[in-house]
């Protein structure tokens, strides 16, 4: 008896292990950023996308024309308001990608 | 007694205006312009940036040596992602043959439009309209004048192409100077640049970057009128090659650069331009 529960403790464990990384994903936004060029620029992506309400935080790849947007738990990034503000930024949102879509 | 009202109204100018941008609310960005071309970027919607800056001119030749030293400090708005309102309010201390004067120089207001963006990934490519108006704050009754006392209006098209590596820029403005004291009125002036930028190394985002510019500036004037008579020696036209750097690290810009006259033609005898150094900081808030 006592080995059934060390081995569902143990399977527990590694089923909560290797779907960590799946569920931070889940929370991940890409947008698919056009006319960044610069990181002086990119600033202001970072203070129009990183000022919406439930980011959580935003990583820029420039060369990529990429903006990764982490979400708080449960929030949720509706694209309109994501592309309005890419747009307030000065630059425009070509690709929208929820989390765990192919990109 | 008529000289310290005016002063005084002066002052009341710019602290109007200082107060005003001060009630702004302090976020702000902005983008890669060259250093003495204006450009079409501009800052994001609801942000503010704040610039201080040193510039120092001198020219000589036919017995004349003058220098032109300023302190700098502007302030852009972006009431849209592709309107701004922008102010510029400046410290003058000039010398003309060994003698001196300083003090307040000529308030600038401006606003660019920017009615074309286009974007692709890596590249913007975008044209703006500017409007600019100077206004009389300088004191227009000391030796060496500091400003010219007359409210004078700029109006042009700016085109920028940025991308990663590659920056391309034109302007085409023209100002229109008013009479002002004295009953002398500036020739209208007309300029015109070209510039072309280089991004010798590609960096990320919160990384050094850094950018070299290389503008081609010419400047043409109309000659002076004083109480309805041309003035002979005024007006004529420079031409300057201007290398200059942007240097960035997030939201801090640093803009310096030196303007080298190439050519001139100027009417009569004039002192010819030397050099024109800049130097600007800029802190996106």
């Amino acid at each position: 008896m006592t080995k059934r529960i060390r081995n569902f403790i143990l399977a527990a464990v590694i089923t909560l292990m290797t779907a960590a990384p799946a569920w931070a994903e889940n929370h991940i936004y890409k947008l698919y950023v056009d006319g960044l060029a610069c990181p002086f620029c990119a600033y202001g992506v970072e203070k129009m996308v990183g000022g919406l309400d439930g980011v959580k935080s935003i990583e820029i790849d420039i060369d990529a024309g990429v903006v990764n947007v982490t979400m708080k738990d449960d929030a949720k990034l509706d694209q309109d308001v994501a592309k309005k503000a890419v747009d307030d930024a000065g630059f425009s949102l070509r690709k929208f990608a929820e989390p765990g879509s192919r990109s | 007694m008529k000289l310290p009202i005016i002063k005084h109204r002066r002052g009341i100018y710019g602290l109007a205006i200082v107060t005003a941008f001060a009630l702004i609310p302090w976020t702000s960005a902005k983008a890669h312009n060259p250093i003495f071309t204006p450009g079409p970027h501009l800052i994001y919607n609801g942000g503010l940036e704040v610039d201080a800056g040193y510039t120092r001119g001198r020219k000589s030749g036919n017995g004349e040596k003058e220098t032109e030293n300023e302190g700098e400090t502007g302030f852009e708005y972006g009431l849209t992602a592709d309107w701004t309102v922008e102010a510029d309010i400046s410290y003058l201390d000039k010398d003309l043959n060994a003698t001196g004067s300083s003090g307040l120089g000529d308030v600038v207001l401006r606003s660019r439009y920017r009615f074309s963006r286009i974007s692709t990934k890596g590249v913007q490519k975008s044209a703006a309209i500017l409007a600019q108006v100077k206004l009389p704050t300088a004191d227009d009754d000391s030796n060496p004048r500091l400003g010219s006392g007359s409210t004078d209006f700029l109006g042009g098209l700016l085109y920028g192409y940025e991308s990663r590596r590659w920056y391309y820029n034109l302007a085409a403005r023209y100002r229109l100077n008013t009479e002002g004291g004295g009953g002398l009125e500036k020739g209208d002036k007309q300029f015109l640049d070209i510039v072309g930028g280089v991004r010798p190394f590609l960096t990320g985002y919160k990384q050094p970057d850094g950018v070299l510019f290389l503008e081609l500036n010419f400047e043409n004037s109309g000659r002076d009128n004083l109480n309805g008579s041309d003035v002979t020696n005024s007006g004529g036209w420079e031409m300057f090659l201007s290398p200059g750097i942007f240097a960035t690290y997030r939201n801090v810009a640093l803009r310096t650069g030196v303007q080298i006259p190439i050519a001139d033609n100027l009417n009569g005898k004039q002192a010819n331009s030397d050099y024109r150094f800049k130097f600007e900081m800029k802190y996106t808030f």
